[in-house]
């Protein structure tokens, strides 16, 4: 791959936005200039993020409320399967992902040596971090873990790859948070391989205000218990 | 003694407005009859919570009435969880099929 060539069609790029209007037109140009078929899940925003992408090569997808990064996720891989993807990329809209990352993660899943393959920041870096999400992370890990008996160091970093049999499987119904435990749940029960590999994960003064609450990980903790409940 | 009366005059008349129910699912009509059957037997008949209270181990009747109450309680909250759930999924998978129909290719609007 050329550093100025596009990746092929079969590739898509998924990318949540919910009031991301100040920064996701810098991210999505970043993407353009690498993949072809870039799938932005509008999940409800009420600010401008839906017209700042106009002009570029993306295909938008507007929920008409906000429902939730679950949700949007689901949506963009129904989107993304029913449209012929065979490898489906993860990509956060809030600019603390990079692009090699994303085509670090691409290579290793078209190797064939696996089905989903997991960003991991703890493997690679971050950069300013708060202590607070730090710790919070590593509890979740650990919860993950035991859970599901994964040796997995963060499943829970928006920058994933999986393939079309991997996306196809997955039904996620957790609109919160929680849907990354769903969806390590799913993925064992499917017997898929996942791999992880270091990537670059910088929290800017914009990310860490837009990123969720630390509290509210009990949310994610009951409905990650409820949803076990419920099967 | 007249809080009884009371009691008994509101349990009835729910009893009865519950019965005439016509939109009412046969298991949940059954289900809040028994209830509110039980409810009138133990205002009739108080003495009989403390003997069941004591089959359970529970010194006083009222005692037990509290804790069948907020079994009762947790058991609705559950059910009416279930039901929120499942509307969640059904309003979820809709907002996804009209969100995925209306897809806009936005290389085709207008730059800015």
């Amino acid at each position: 791959m050329g550093t100025n060539q596009t990746i092929d069609s079969r590739v898509f790029v998924i990318v949540r936005a919910y009031n991301e209007a100040t920064v996701i037109r810098d991210v999505l140009r970043q993407l353009c200039e690498r993949f072809d078929r870039i799938v932005v899940i509008d999940d409800g925003s009420t600010d401008t993020t839906a017209v700042c992408l106009n002009g570029l090569k993306v295909i938008l997808l507007r929920h008409c409320v906000n429902l939730g990064a679950g949700a949007a996720l689901q949506t963009g891989l129904t989107y993304a399967v029913s449209h012929g993807a065979d490898w489906i990329l993860t990509f956060d809209a809030d600019a603390q992902h990079r692009v090699e990352d994303a085509l670090a993660i691409l290579k290793l899943l078209q190797s064939g040596n696996c089905d989903v393959v997991f960003g991991s920041r703890f493997l690679g870096t971050t950069i300013n971090i708060p202590k607070t999400r730090k710790v919070l992370l590593l509890v979740a890990r650990w919860f993950s873990n035991r859970m599901f008996d994964t040796r997995l160091t963060d499943a829970h970093n928006g920058l994933r790859g999986f393939n079309r049999k991997a996306a196809a499987l997955l039904d996620l119904t957790q609109n919160g948070m929680a849907y990354a435990s769903e969806m390590l749940r799913q993925l064992k029960e499917g017997n898929m391989i996942i791999r992880e590999i270091p990537v670059t994960i910088e929290y800017t003064d914009y990310s860490r205000r837009k990123g969720q609450s630390s509290l509210n990980a009990v949310n994610i903790l009951i409905d990650l218990i409820m949803g076990r409940l419920m099967r | 003694m007249n809080f009884r009366y009371f009691l008994l005059i509101l349990l009835s008349t729910f009893f009865l407005y519950v019965l005439w129910l016509p939109k009412q699912t046969l298991i949940r009509k059954a289900f809040v009859l028994c209830f509110v059957a039980g409810m009138l037997v133990f205002a009739l008949n108080p003495d009989l919570s403390t003997e069941i209270a004591n089959y359970f181990g529970i010194v006083r009747g009222v005692d037990f009435l509290f804790y069948l109450s907020h079994l009762t309680l947790f058991f609705i909250a559950f059910v009416y969880y279930l039901r929120f759930r499942e509307m969640e999924i059904r309003f979820t998978k809709l907002a996804r099929q009209v969100a995925i129909d209306q897809a806009m290719n936005l290389d085709l609007r207008s730059p800015d």
